[in-house]
């Protein structure tokens, strides 16, 4: 599934480490998500939505 | 730099977590240490007191599952302490432990059956070896899972 989370986290400036404490995740899974390697939990993705104020079906692009 | 409009969790209660779990890793690893001396002084003693009573023996022989419960507790809250991706990496490196060490063994059994096992575990994995085994299998697939998801 594609995402728009680094484009996101970009724009507020916030690096990888900064959004995973935000979102009491590890970097890891941060990293992990923005390239597309692990698709986040449904409870994590609106965590996600909730911290960009940003609809879920804006951030996660399901691939075609 | 801007500001975070709704932030799920404050700086301090950032730094409490992490500081709850370098605790909870060092617990678990007492415990894992107290788990292995106290099995290394009931096999010491069972050992050099054959006179024992086979009662008394056995009593020694368990207690090392006394710690060894402690051990499996701390392991269960520093699991649920870690995030999905973690949670995830762990269970694929538990599922190769267990699969790696059931073919291993099954493997090691077949060699033995042909007489081709030579002098090396002649009767197959014990608990010692099965543990070892189950270790190596999961750095392994831990080490996969994370290369994975880097």
């Amino acid at each position: 599934m594609k995402n728009r989370l680094r484009e996101m986290r970009t724009a507020r400036q916030w690096s990888q480490g900064e959004l995973a404490d935000r979102l009491g995740v590890s970097r890891q899974t941060i990293h992990a998500i923005e390239t597309e390697k692990y698709d986040p939990s449904l409870p994590l993705a609106f965590k996600i939505g909730r911290l960009f104020e940003k609809p879920l079906e804006w951030i996660f692009v399901p691939d075609a | 730099m801007s500001s975070n409009p709704a932030p799920d969790r404050t700086p301090t209660q950032v730094d409490r977590s992490l500081v709850k779990r370098a605790l909870r890793s060092f617990e678990l690893n007492a415990w894992l240490a107290v788990t292995t001396a106290t099995y290394l002084a009931a096999l010491f003693l069972v050992r050099h007191h054959p006179e024992w009573r086979p009662g008394w023996k056995i009593t020694w022989a368990l207690t090392p599952i006394l710690p060894g419960l402690f051990y499996l507790r701390n392991g269960l809250h520093l699991l649920r302490g870690l995030d999905e991706l973690e949670r995830r990496i762990q269970f694929e490196g538990w599922l190769f432990a267990a699969l790696g060490t059931v073919i291993f063994s099954a493997v090691l059994n077949v060699f033995n059956l042909h007489g081709q096992g030579g002098n090396w575990l002649p009767h197959g994995l014990g608990v010692g070896e099965t543990y070892l085994t189950m270790f190596i299998f999961w750095c392994v697939g831990v080490t996969i899972a994370n290369r994975r998801y880097r």
